[in-house]
């Protein structure tokens, strides 16, 4: 049963798009992944406009002091298990808009984040990388048939902090070990 | 005695759990023709070119957190969803599937007035739902289906008599098996506008104005999560197979064809499929090459055009039963 | 017809003599220093001889003592600043929105930023900072520190009574029809629109004080990321502004390379705008099908700068990369594909009546608003106010390109939009045009890392419209000011009077039909 579970949880994922304050690079990116060349459906993704149907939540842009608040609220009301992946370098740590004095610089320092997509703006292929590997450290894990998680060339290194992680598993029993399955990921 | 037929019957064919299957199916189908239309693929990866993609939503929705706003008006807001669904699931029970209604006995002169009664139900039950949300864009969302239906119920029963007229009968499984030649081709016109009132009835493009997310965010949806997400939208997704098997049943001869060989059952319940496709692909279709007009539009091509044409279509159809007709056949 | 042949600082000089104070070739066509109170004047006779008067910008700048408010203003041949200064202790300065009523954001923005009380102005309050901002702290000043801010905690939102929610609607920040977050309080009765109040700002990161503290050459990347999608066009002002103050002259074969990147920035964003506008009315297939086509420019902005959305080609003396006579080809053949295309998408826009139900009469500008609200880009144009500083005032190449410029009168949603349709056909043309005559020679010539003392103003067309950037060095490696001014930040006044009186469910595409980027006007 957990295994159905886990399974559908992993085919489809519902995403809500978030842009706490960012130069619009990476949401276009994102409505990018969307359309005929990248197609997201494929794997199950639909864009929600609501945040109560949401699975993921992607939040690009350095968060200004107007969206902190906004974004903590928008996390509150997604149900749960719910995830968040920081978009672009804004998102991971505040990028060049670090230390301005409007920036909070970093999406981890409102919300706790699940997985890091750092590029300025990450190419839709690795936004679609970090997505499903996100879900796929959900998947049970298999012992005999894992795969060492290799960066793809080219594309900008996939991290994922563990003490971050953990404040996330609040989520069901189900998703617990697998979220730490993501903790090796981070010492490469 | 337990009537073991009666309970295969209801719960597995042609009952809930076909009418589940096949409502997940014309889900599956719409989205992977949107996606072709739109030069995408479509879901890929759950099961064989994504066939389980509405399972997987369905299933990764009842396992999501449950959550009932401070606002809300509870009981309405958790009952309601679940209820519509059960009335449109009971509503599709009278449809004639593999030549007689699921409750075999259960048809009767008058129950094509029923069901349609039933879809009201629902649509209200809908709007409930929406309203119970305290938001105010689950609101204006109930508020737009409430409009939008209570105008086009009036011509939709009106072109629905227009087979009942040809048939001479109310009930559905007669106007169903009485179309040696299917009405599609005695009445083209009713038809067309019958399409045309049921994409407005089922909310699809271009009459989709209550699930017009830049508009109104998730409509009536905008609050729930979870089951009664996934209830919300199995109900939006049963009214449209319902939709389009009540076009089956009126115009296209219901499940009735040639039968080639073994149990007619099978051969009735393939036929309906089959016709019950072809109108989700004609609808579907219809919706992909439109924009959605805006409310107002959509009233005023309700009163207008639709009405108006509604009763002509009838008097036309009263005018050719009385006079032509028996002529002919 | 109206003339466009006024001298401007004729009339002027013959309106104020003795009074105001003109230097001639400063920031701009002339500088006109204004006693305090003479401001308005000046406007007013500017107003009255030309009715194509409309305000770019407000420059508000620390200059010690006082605060220097500069008034840059385009006319229908010229483009003046009118300078003003008040002091510090006492910043109050009389309005101008009685005379120009789209300054009111202007205004607003200078008072928000350097505390500048602008007496009369209708609607004082904050525009671009957070609410819990603490008074009396002003970042452009040059006495504000970034780690001495104390916010206030964030007031709690007042909870609106059920009948007074549901007759007015919040949209946003977080909402599917934006994808940036930026609020409006929309009042209706019923489903028609009766008030529409912005609070924009929540894009606000501070670019302005930023590019202080940065180099000359770190600024060129962090003014192009002030929008992700109109990129190139920001950094092609700012380091043509820094040029101007340097007097370094381009070589020929640098600017055809900037025409090309800006043309194929512009193509991608009108391609964006006229899908987006599809998915706001619901017509998602359309969305889809121009978002397809988009993805080839994209891969030609990648081929030609190395990556798909930064294409960080612009430097102060050239461009950083030149374009290899191997990509040619493809770059031919990718646009004359487009070009195949866009019949078929003009006549889903001309003949489509789902489209035409939806956009037709929607959001109508007229000209004579559009002039008083001083609207830019294919907002103007699309009402028949034919301006484009690409013609009015050919920067880099495109004085030495033939292309039309395109108007449409409607001034409706539709217009808008087909102003853009047109737009992407003359894009292409621009480019082929420049590919075949690219000069040869350098890309670039070296430019000095420190700029000598001075100002410049500098205007271009960015996809959106006119684009202000004005820049003041001091002499060191770090500039003294710059000053940004978006397209949409003047274009929104047009959505605001557009949308009153309308369905709701029309504000949608009039406003996607100003291709409205936040992260632009907020910076």
């Amino acid at each position: 049963m957990a295994n159905i579970i886990t399974w559908a949880r992993v085919k489809s994922p519902w995403v809500l798009h978030f842009n706490s304050g960012a130069c619009n690079g990476c949401d276009i990116e994102i409505v990018a992944l969307l359309t005929p060349k990248y197609d997201v459906e494929r794997f199950g993704v639909k864009l929600e406009p609501s945040p109560r149907h949401a699975d993921v939540l992607l939040v690009t842009g350095g968060v200004t002091q107007q969206c902190a608040e906004r974004l903590k609220r928008i996390y509150d009301q997604m149900p749960q298990p719910k995830f968040v992946v920081a978009i672009g370098a804004c998102a991971c740590s505040g990028g060049v808009f670090a230390g301005c004095y409007n920036v909070v610089g970093g999406v981890d320092k409102v919300i706790p984040v699940t997985a890091y997509i750092p590029g300025c703006p990450p190419r839709p292929e690795a936004i679609l990388d970090g997505v499903v590997k996100l879900l796929n450290a959900l998947s049970p894990p298999k012992p005999k048939k894992q795969p060492k998680q290799e960066k793809p060339p080219g594309l900008p290194k996939e991290e994922a902090k563990p003490e971050v992680a953990k404040q996330e598993a609040v989520a069901p029993q189900e998703v617990k070990p697998t979220v730490e399955e993501a903790k090796p990921d981070a010492k490469q | 005695m337990i009537d073991f037929t009666l309970i295969f019957r209801i719960l597995v064919f042609p009952g809930f759990t076909f009418i589940l299957l096949l409502t997940l199916f014309c889900d599956w189908l719409e989205r992977k023709l949107e996606a072709r239309i739109q030069n995408r693929v479509g879901p890929m990866v759950a099961g064989p070119a994504g066939i389980l993609q509405p399972l997987a939503d369905f299933i990764k929705l009842l396992t999501k957190e449950d959550i009932v706003p401070r606002d809300a008006k509870k009981t309405i807001f958790k009952f309601a969803p679940l209820v519509a669904f059960t009335i449109m699931v009971f509503a599709t029970c009278f449809l004639p599937i593999d030549g007689a209604s699921v409750l075999s006995a259960s048809g009767f002169n008058g129950d094509l007035i029923v069901i349609l009664a039933l879809v009201t139900i629902a649509n209200f039950l809908l709007f409930l739902s929406g309203w119970a949300s305290s938001n105010p864009y689950g609101a204006i969302g109930s508020a737009r289906v409430l409009t939008q239906f209570l105008g086009y119920d009036i011509p939709l029963s009106l072109l629905a008599l227009t087979p009942a007229f040809i048939a001479g009968s109310l009930s559905i499984a007669v106007i169903a098996s009485s179309q040696i030649i299917p009405f599609i081709i005695l009445a083209p016109w009713a038809f067309v506008l019958f399409i045309i009132t049921m994409q407005a009835e089922l909310e699809k493009d271009p009459f989709d104005i209550p699930h017009a997310d830049s508009e109104v965010v998730g409509g009536l949806e905008t609050e729930y999560t979870g089951g009664k997400l996934a209830f919300l939208h199995l109900t939006r997704d049963v009214q449209i197979v319902f939709g389009a098997a009540l076009v089956v049943e009126l115009f296209l001869g219901g499940p009735y064809g040639p039968v080639f060989f073994g149990f007619p059952v099978f051969w009735y319940s393939l036929w309906f499929v089959l016709k019950l496709l072809a109108i989700v692909i004609i609808t579907e279709y219809i919706s992909c090459v439109f924009a959605r007009l805006r409310i107002d539009q959509v009233l005023s091509a309700n009163w207008r055009v639709i009405l108006p044409a509604a009763i002509l279509s009838l008097m036309l159809t009263v005018a050719l039963v009385t006079w032509i007709y028996p002529m002919v056949v | 017809m109206p003339n466009n042949n006024i001298d401007i600082i004729n009339v002027i000089e013959t309106q104020l003599k003795d009074k105001v104070q003109i230097q001639l070739g400063q920031l701009g066509k002339a500088a006109i220093v204004t006693n305090n109170g003479l401001h308005r004047d000046t406007l007013k006779a500017m107003v009255e001889a030309d009715e194509k008067t409309a305000i770019s910008a407000i420059t508000g700048l620390d200059l010690g003592a006082n605060i220097g408010v500069y008034y840059h203003i385009r006319t229908s041949n010229a483009f003046l600043t009118i300078k003003a200064e008040v002091p510090k202790d006492n910043p109050k300065i009389q309005t101008i929105t009685d005379i120009i009523p789209g300054s009111a954001f202007h205004e607003m923005e200078v008072a928000d930023l350097l505390g500048v009380v602008f007496e009369g102005n209708p609607s004082p309050g904050r525009l671009v900072l957070p609410e819990n901002w603490p008074e009396g702290v002003y970042p452009l000043r040059k006495d504000f520190k970034a780690n001495e801010v104390k916010l206030s905690p964030p007031k709690e939102e007042a909870k609106l009574p059920d009948e007074v929610k549901l007759v007015k609607i919040i949209i946003g920040p977080q909402h599917p029809a934006l994808l940036e977050p930026e609020k409006f309080a929309v009042t209706v009765d019923g489903e028609t629109v009766t008030k529409v109040e912005p609070r924009i700002g929540y894009v606000h990161r501070g670019i302005e004080k930023a590019s202080e503290s940065r180099t000359y050459l770190q600024d060129v990347y962090l003014v192009e990321r002030i929008c992700g999608i109109c990129n190139s066009i920001h950094a092609c002002s700012f380091v043509e502004t820094v040029e101007k103050i340097l007097k370094t002259e381009v070589p020929p074969r640098a600017k055809y390379l900037r025409v090309v990147t800006l043309e194929l920035n512009r193509l991608h964003s009108h391609l964006l705008t006229l899908g987006h506008a599809g998915l706001e009315i619901g017509y998602e297939t359309l969305f889809q099908y121009f978002w397809r086509d988009r993805e080839p420019i994209m891969d030609l902005i990648e081929l030609t700068s190395g990556n798909r959305v930064y294409s960080s080609l612009m430097t102060v003396g050239g461009v950083r990369r030149d374009l290899k006579d191997s990509d040619i080809p493809k770059i031919k053949s990718t646009l004359s594909e487009l070009r195949k295309k866009l019949p078929f998408y003009r006549q889903i826009y001309e003949d489509e009546p789902s489209i035409k139900a939806r956009m037709k009469n929607v959001g109508v500008l007229k000209r004579e608003d559009a002039l008083k609200l001083c609207v830019v880009g294919p907002v103007a144009r699309g009402s028949g106010v034919d301006i484009d500083v690409r013609k009015d005032e050919p920067y880099e190449a495109y004085g030495e390109i033939p292309f039309k410029e395109i108007v449409y009168t409607q001034g409706d949603t539709w217009a808008r939009m087909n102003v853009r349709m047109d737009e992407v056909e003359e894009s292409i043309n621009i480019i082929e045009y420049a590919i075949d005559h690219l000069p040869t020679g350098p890309f670039r010539v070296k430019a000095p890392r420190v700029v000598p003392a001075g100002e410049a103003v500098n205007r271009v067309e960015a996809p959106r419209g006119e684009l202000f950037y004005y820049v003041k060095s001091n002499g060191t490696a770090f500039p003294d000011r710059v000053k940004v001014r978006t397209p949409t930040f003047s274009n929104i006044p047009a959505f605001l009077k557009t949308a009153i009186g309308e369905n709701i469910a029309d504000i949608p595409p009039n406003f996607v039909s100003l291709d409205p980027c936040f992260s632009c006007t907020d910076r």
